[in-house]
This record gives C-alpha cells, sequence and structure tokens, in this order.
C-alpha cells in the first residue's frame, strides 16, 4: 500500500528526515517510536503533503501512484489521514460545516451525490458515537477550545466519518486520560478492516496494549535506527532510548 | 408610515428582489426620486411606535439620470419606538455614475433602531454615503453596512451620543477586489456619561483593492463611564491589495473603559493545511476561511433571514460569481 524509499526532507536548510525507507501492507498496524525532534511529526506532514518542508530525495509510492506528486487534498480523497499531534482551531467555522465540506467533497471525488441533511446527521451521530464525543460539539468552532483530549478525540470522530485507507495517528493517544485513551483505542480498532492500515505514532507502550501493532520502528535523528515486533516497546518503556542508539 | 408613500407593486416585480424575503415593506428610490411618494424620503416614527414590518429601502440608479446625483432620506425615531431598516443601494446601467447620499438619522429617547446597508454597484460608480446619527438617552443603535461592491464607496458616520445610556453598535464589511476603493470614516461622540458603542469593521481585499478605516472615537470631558470600543480587521487575498487603517482615540475623561486594535493579516496556512488534509480543496478552504472572518460582522444582523441572504451574497462574491439576490431579474453590480 505504502512504500517509502530513502526519503530525505527538509525545511529551509535543515535536514530533517535523513533517509527513511518503509512500506507498509493493507492490514496492518505500524508503530513509530522515537525521542523529541527524532523527525516522527515531520514525516507524518511530509506524507499528508504540508508544502513548507522540501522533499530533496527519494520516492513515496502509494497505491502504486508517486504520493510526492499529490496535493494535501487529493491525498485525502485518496484515502490517506493524518490525526494531527496539535490539532489546528479554525474560529469561525463549525466543526459540523467543517467535516460536512470534507465529507461532500470526498463523496464528489467518487462521483457520489452530497449527502441529505438527514443522511448526514445520523451519519455523524453514529461515527460521534465511536469516540463517545457530545454532540454539543459540532456547533463549536473546529476545535476552538477543545481540551486537549477532545481535540484528540475530534481528530478520530473526523476519521471515522472519512474512512480512510491509511491513517497516520501522530501521537493521538497524548493528553487523553485513561478512560479517554480506551475509548479512542477502541474507536480505531472498530474502524479497522482487512483493506485499511493504520501508523500510529506514539511515546508510550499503553496505547499498543489497544493497538496491537504488527511492526515498530523507532526513528532516530530522521532515520529508522530499528524494526522489530511489538515486544520491542516494553523493552523500551524499562530501558529508554539509549541502549539503541549507541547500537 | 405608509402615508408616506404607496408601495409600488409594478416595479417590486421588475425587481423580484427577495431581500429580505418575507416580512418586509420595499420602497424604491428611483434616481433619488422616491417612487409613489414625496421625496427626499422622510421616515417619522411617533412615540411609542413599532415598525412591525422591515423597512427596504431601494436605491437605484440607471441610464436616465447620468453624472452626479445627490439626494437624502430623514428617519426620526421618536421615543420608546422601534424599527428596522434595510437599505440597499444598486446600479441598473453601467455609467459613471456619481451619487452622494446624506442619510440623517435621529434616535429619541429609548428608541431601538436596526439599520443594514448594503452596497452593491458596479466598479464605475462612486457612492459617497454620509450618516449624520443623534442618539438621546436610553436610545440603541446598531448600523451595519455590506458594502459588496462598488468603484469607489466612501461611508461617513459621526454619531453623537448626546443622552446617557445610549448603545451604538457600528459594523463594517468591505470586499474589494480589481481597483476597487472603499473607505470608511467614523466619528465617535460620546458626549456624555454612561454610553457604550461598540465597532467592528472588517475587511477583505482581493487584486489591488484599496482600503481605508479612520475611526476617531471622542470622549469629552466629563463623560465618565463611557465603554467604547474598535476593531479594525482586514484580510489581504492578494500581494498588491492596501488595507490603512488608522484609529484615533481622543479621550478627556478618566473613568473609562476604551480600546481600539487593528490588524492586517493573510490566511492562516496552517488553517488551510489542517482543511486540505481533510479533503477540502484549497480554494474551497480559504473561502471557508473568508466566510468565517466574514461572519462576525453579518452576526449583528438580528434578522436570521436577512443575515443569511446577506451571508450568500457574501460568498457568493468572494466566489468571484456575480453577486445578486437570487431571483432579481436585474444586475445589480
Ligand atoms: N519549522 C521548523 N523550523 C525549524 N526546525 C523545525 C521545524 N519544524 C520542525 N523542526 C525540527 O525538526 C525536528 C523534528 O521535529 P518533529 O516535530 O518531526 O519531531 P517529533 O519526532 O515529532 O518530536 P516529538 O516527539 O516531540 O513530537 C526537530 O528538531 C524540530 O525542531
Ligand atoms: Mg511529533
Amino acid at each position: 500500500m505504502l512504500t517509502i524509499k530513502d526519503l530525505h526532507a527538509s525545511i529551509g536548510d535543515k535536514e530533517i528526515l535523513r533517509g527513511i525507507n518503509l512500506s507498509v501492507n493493507e492490514g496492518e498496524v505500524h508503530a513509530i517510536m522515537g525521542p523529541n525532534g527524532s523527525g516522527k511529526s515531520t514525516l507524518s506532514a511530509v506524507l499528508a503533503g504540508r508544502e513548507s518542508y522540501t522533499v530533496t530525495s527519494g520516492e513515496v509510492i502509494y497505491e502504486g501512484k508517486n504520493l510526492l506528486e499529490l496535493t494535501p487534498e487529493e491525498r485525502s480523497w485518496a484515502g490517506i489521514f493524518l490525526g494531527f499531534q496539535y490539532p489546528i482551531e479554525i474560529p469561525g467555522v463549525s466543526n459540523v460545516n467543517f467535516i460536512k465540506a470534507a465529507v461532500n467533497e470526498h463523496r464528489k471525488q467518487k462521483g457520489l451525490p452530497a449527502l441529505s441533511a438527514a443522511e448526514f446527521l445520523k451519519l455523524m451521530r453514529e461515527r460521534m458515537a465511536y469516540v463517545e464525543m457530545d454532540s454539543s460539539f459540532s456547533s463549536r468552532g473546529v476545535n476552538v477550545g477543545f481540551s486537549g483530549g477532545e481535540k484528540k478525540r475530534n481528530e478520530i470522530f473526523q476519521m471515522a466519518m472519512l474512512e480512510p485507507k491509511l491513517a497516520i495517528l501522530d501521537e493521538t493517544d497524548s493528553g487523553l486520560d485513561v478512560d479517554a485513551l480506551r475509548i479512542v483505542a477502541t474507536g480505531v480498532n472498530k474502524m479497522r478492516r482487512p483493506d485499511n492500515a493504520t501508523i500510529v505514532i506514539t511515546h508510550y507502550q499503553r496505547l499498543l496494549d489497544y493497538i496491537v501493532p504488527d511492526v515498530i520502528h523507532i526513528l532516530y535523528k530522521g532515520k529508522i535506527i530499528k524494526t522489530a515486533g511489538k515486544e520491542l516497546a516494553l523493552e523500551i518503556e524499562k530501558k529508554g532510548y539509549d541502549w539503541l542508539i549507541n547500537e | 408610515m405608509k402615508q408616506n408613500y404607496i408601495y409600488s407593486p409594478a416595479l417590486a416585480t421588475g425587481f423580484k428582489c427577495k431581500v429580505p424575503l418575507k416580512d418586509a415593506c420595499q420602497l424604491f428610490i428611483v434616481n433619488g426620486k422616491v417612487q409613489g411618494g414625496i421625496s427626499p424620503f422622510v421616515l417619522d416614527l411617533k412615540d411609542g411606535e413599532n415598525l412591525s414590518e422591515t423597512l427596504q429601502l431601494i436605491s437605484v440608479r440607471n441610464e436616465q439620470h447620468l453624472g452626479d446625483l445627490e439626494y437624502s432620506e430623514a428617519f426620526h425615531f421618536g421615543k420608546n419606538s422601534r424599527g428596522k431598516v434595510v437599505m440597499c443601494s444598486h446600479t441598473f446601467s453601467l455609467d459613471d455614475f456619481v451619487t452622494r447620499e446624506n442619510v440623517n438619522i435621529i434616535l429619541e429617547s429609548g428608541a431601538r433602531a436596526e439599520f443594514v446597508v448594503m452596497q452593491n454597484e458596479h466598479n464605475k460608480a462612486i457612492h459617497n454615503a454620509k450618516f449624520s446619527i443623534k442618539m438621546a438617552d436610553h436610545a440603541c443603535l446598531t448600523l451595519v453596512f455590506l458594502s459588496l461592491h462598488g468603484g469607489e464607496i466612501n461611508n461617513t458616520v459621526t454619531v453623537d451620543m448626546n443622552g446617557e445610556y445610549s448603545e451604538c453598535n457600528l459594523g463594517g464589511l468591505y470586499l474589494t477586489d480589481s481597483t476597487q476603493l472603499m473607505n470608511n470614516t467614523i466619528d465617535l461622540n460620546h458626549f456624555v456619561p454612561n454610553c457604550k458603542s461598540n465597532q467592528l469593521f472588517k475587511g477583505i481585499l482581493d487584486d489591488n483593492g484599496i482600503t481605508r478605516f479612520f475611526g476617531r472615537i471622542n470622549v469629552a470631558p466629563g463623560a465618565q463611564k463611557t465603554e467604547a470600543f474598535q476593531a479594525n480587521h482586514n484580510l489581504l487575498i492578494s500581494d498588491k491589495a492596501k488595507a490603512y487603517s488608522k484609529p484615533q482615540l481622543e479621550i478627556y475623561a478618566d473613568d473609562v473603559k476604551c480600546s481600539h486594535g487593528a490588524t492586517v493579516g493573510r490566511l492562516n496556512e496552517m488553517e488551510l493545511f489542517y482543511m486540505r488534509t481533510r479533503g477540502i480543496p484549497s480554494a474551497e478552504a480559504r473561502l471557508l476561511q473568508q466566510m468565517a472572518f466574514a461572519y462576525e460582522v453579518l452576526e449583528k444582523i438580528s434578522n436570521e433571514e436577512l443575515r443569511e441572504r446577506m451571508q450568500s451574497l457574501v460568498e457568493k462574491r468572494l466566489r468571484g460569481e456575480f453577486s445578486q439576490c437570487k431571483n432579481c431579474s436585474k444586475n445589480c453590480c
């Protein structure tokens, strides 16, 4: 589904990604861990098409297409979803109008008519329930005044509305309380299908108890320095990253 | 009020103007002449009178009067009277019009009035609207300008707050493109204590549009407990547009709350990226942001129907579509 080959990316003249290789197949869950500042969010932003990062070399093939040639919206239509580490607030645009615009745009791209008001409402209610989100959030500005945890739930709600093929969840667990973590993780699991895939970026083993990864990659200074099975997360929880960096 | 003019259904059919839909009573002023009534237009509400319908004044210029034109409208709101007025100005031919419109508004004690002024003309039209407003005690006025289209629009507003506990709420939304010029000059005088004023003017500027906001708040000696706020925010869509903002506070009393703020900015890139990652195309994302920016002004319109109608006009205008009301048979801009 996704193949990243020797990807280098920089911001200004600072190189942040220094040769990433990664391959994700349908049905898989990959976890990316690594110390602060190692480039995890940069990788996710590059995959989502943020223009301020320059890809200096390498390639990304998604479903047989050169992903790097697509605009962020085209990537979204193609089924890529980025759950932001720091979701953006958009004052004045209500959550419901925002997600309605997004859903109908996706439908338009598939040649489907826009949902009727009733159909949309029904879908929204159902998907808000995935993350036990209160309906009062729909009339508020996108993420405006949402608590850290509420913003993360909203990300997963949006994911549930858009039904992506490849979801990249950047620290969706940070800022969530114990119950919210379980709720959000359950929501993510509910969306798992044999033909979609998830990349979860996290610092903590506890998320991986719920969303069990097939593989874990350790990113350090813009490179993947280790790839192993899910037991690696436990080892990191105990020993930190030093032993890996020194290896 | 109805004695002042005769409703002119023939004209109304010709225009098929649906602003503001249901509860409005429409009156046409063609080339400065009130149709079926006495010119200049005068609305005189008696003490305690309540205008049950929104009065919509539709001022139109066409090829039958070229060049300069000056006309006036006077509104007198008696004690504790209430009324809502929508003033629309349009041009029906693409001539070089210069219009001077003088509007006098007097609010007696306890009167409440809401004015929405919609200016939708064409690129060669110059419209100078001068509003002189006098407010007595406990009066309350909302005045919202929607400058949608025009070669040059100059709105000059002077508000004299002459009685205590009065409240004045001014809003403005101006949209420019090509080489349009839109200026708002506000002179807000707090002559007596305990009054409140609030100004919110916002502009969205594309192409080579130029806008100026001059806002003066004057708090006279002794006008204690005044609350006067002013904000002017501008969104530049192109690199060539220019927004000038000059707030001016002249405060001669010491126990007051006053503030002003002005910004000139661009669309937020992170917001745009966020929307695009959800599949909202760049152009649509930009539009959503602009609508969100404009909404703060539109929100001041209390009539929901009118607000929604204006909102859709603003949206069409921002989309670069021809801004006219649905069902309208004439070219308003
Ligand atoms: N706009 C920018 N200008 C300069 N440096 C930047 C910019 N954006 C990111 N960086 C740098 O790139 C590096 C990688 O950042 P990134 O956010 O990808 O790290 P991360 O692995 O997600 O960290 P964390 O675990 O703290 O979220 C950091 O050193 C960061 O300071
Ligand atoms: Mg990060």
